[in-house]
């Protein structure tokens, strides 16, 4: 038998950043949306934002428009800053295609 | 979007919830988010990522065993293929030995890190490069070519990472200067956005360019690259200018781009997102002066279109390359024309009229563009192409044939010059190319 030993080409990941905790619950937390304003995000964002607030009605759940929007704007510090000073606990980001 | 988020220093498994692209178009139902809802509760609430931060692990061996040598490197093809790090053609299994010959040609340590090739972030090293070029076919003397394209494309200003996730699958085009091309094979001349057997470095310094895009950036397609048709090119495009061949008073491109001493080894990247044959000569009578400035009408006709391949080299970038031959540079230079007209005189010709701009429903890109200097271009009419005519990148290369040029559109925010460093023991690998592939001087070729 004859063998060929040869090298994983994919490069290793180094994962360097810890994602946020999850919360344990919605109620009573205060939630926000930051949109790219892509891919028919004007309508499934709200759509989403008003499911969250039938379905945990003590949640805060912040406009859509409550951070800067679009492409051009949500990945820049403003908008990080922006977001951290709204007190959220939670951010749903979208859309991407 | 994994690949997105891990390019972050994320874990690539963050919490998502995916639709097919119906959902996405205008018009489209709705009716799968209210019905997938707990999804979108549970990526608050309870996902957890199955990764740990941590630090990356090296490059690791896999192994295969055959009957014989051949039905090994079957065997390792299959694998490669079935781990989906092949590219549909045979490749040269990385084995130890064939990347160490292939690092002979690094300046720089084995282990030095370049960076994060993005959007999946898989950690780029020396390595890394040679490992790519050992499955592309190449050879020690490719390897700095390769890795000053590697460099320039992780440069941030290149965002790269979204040139390699985007639908219009913009590939990259390396423009070498300096006398390494003529050392290394690599062509200017006749074919030299290829394939040539007698100049075949591009094809595996592009290729490898390509695997890695791929392997370690994560460009699978439909899954890490959303490029609709994908770049239908193996190779990139990889190729030299002809400097030999430039006229009097002309500066290669990477002096006249980046700055680059004349006579040094560099190379420019930038992100083509297509190619298109230009007839530029005339086909009766015409005088010197109309076959030349017909032919810039022509070449000026085909960039002005409002397709807005160009809109993201608007400002920094470019709006492509136009290749030129040495025979049709001449022409234009004994006429009185430099680089410097020739970019004024198709930028200028090459404008689009608003009308025209806004029947394609172009504004609306115009307006959502990142770069502001673009954006307030919406108030010009004309629309230029690109902010100023030294954004347009004019290359003198190619056979030595008056008929066609080349127009290599852009979809690129930026244009990005590196040095090319070559190791100590340079000249005894372009002796030892020789040995192996024959004479590469230009006496010697058919």
């Amino acid at each position: 038998m004859t063998a060929i030993q040869f090298y994983d080409p994919c490069g290793p990941l180094e994962v360097s950043v810890p994602f946020a905790p999850r919360l344990d619950t919605l109620d009573g937390k205060r939630i926000g949306f930051v949109t790219n304003e892509q891919w028919q995000a004007f309508r499934t964002l709200p759509l989403l934002r008003d499911l969250i607030k039938a379905d945990f009605p003590t949640a805060e759940v912040l406009p859509i428009d409550a951070y800067p929007q679009g492409n051009v704007l949500i990945p820049t510090e403003d908008t990080a800053r922006k977001v951290k000073e709204s007190g959220v606990d939670a951010v749903v980001v979208g859309n991407a295609a | 979007m994994k690949n997105a988020v891990s390019g972050l220093g994320l874990a690539p498994d963050a919490a998502m919830v995916t639709f097919p692209i119906d959902m996405f178009l205008p018009g489209s139902d709705l009716s799968a988010i209210p019905a997938r809802k707990r999804e979108f509760y549970n990526g608050l609430l309870k996902w957890q990522s199955e990764f740990k931060v941590g630090a990356p692990e090296a490059a690791s061996l896999l192994s295969v065993e055959g009957r014989s040598y051949e039905d090994a490197l079957q065997k390792a093809n299959n694998l490669l293929i079935t781990n989906l790090w092949g590219d549909g053609l045979p490749v040269w299994p990385a084995t130890e030995d064939r990347v160490e010959w292939i690092l002979r040609g690094s300046a720089l340590p084995r282990t030095h890190r370049l960076g994060k090739f993005p959007p999946r972030g898989g950690i780029t090293t020396v390595e890394t490069c040679a490992i790519a070029l050992a499955m592309a076919g190449g050879r020690p003397e490719y390897l700095p070519v390769l890795i000053a394209a590697v460099e320039a494309c992780l440069e941030p200003e290149a965002l790269f990472d979204q040139l390699q996730a985007t639908s219009g699958g913009p590939f990259p085009v390396v423009i070498v200067n300096g006398p390494i091309a003529k050392d290394i094979r690599l062509n200017s001349g006749f074919g030299c956005l290829g394939p040539d057997p007698q100049r075949p470095a591009g094809a595996s310094i592009g290729r490898a360019l390509r695997l890695m895009q791929q392997n370690v950036g994560g460009a699978l397609p439909g899954i890490g690259t959303m490029a609709i048709y994908g770049a239908m090119r193996y190779t990139n495009a990889v190729f030299a200018e002809d400097e030999a061949s430039l006229p009097e008073g002309w500066e290669p491109h990477g002096t006249r781009r980046h700055g680059f001493p004349r006579g040094s080894n560099s190379v420019s990247v930038y992100f083509a997102s297509g190619v298109t044959n230009i007839r530029r000569r005339g086909a009766k009578k015409e005088t010197p002066e109309e076959d030349v400035t017909q032919g810039l009408y022509r070449m000026a006709d085909f960039m002005r279109t409002p397709n807005f391949a160009a809109l993201a080299g608007w400002e920094k970038g470019t709006p492509g390359a136009m290749m030129i031959s040495p025979v049709v540079a001449g022409m234009m230079a004994k006429l009185g024309w430099t680089p410097k007209k020739l970019q004024e005189f198709l930028w200028e010709h090459s404008k689009i009229p608003m009308e025209t701009i806004k029947r394609a429903g172009g504004l609306a890109w115009i307006e959502i563009d990142p770069s502001p200097a673009a954006r307030e271009s919406i108030k010009l009419d004309p629309w230029p192409i690109a902010q100023k005519p030294e954004n347009l990148i004019f290359i003198v290369a190619g056979g030595d044939h008056p008929t066609h040029s080349q127009w290599l559109q852009a979809h690129s925010p930026a244009v990005v010059g590196k040095p090319i460093r070559v190791p100590e023991t340079f000249d005894r690998l372009l002796a030892e190319s020789d040995r192996d592939l024959g004479c590469g001087s230009d006496e010697c070729r058919i």
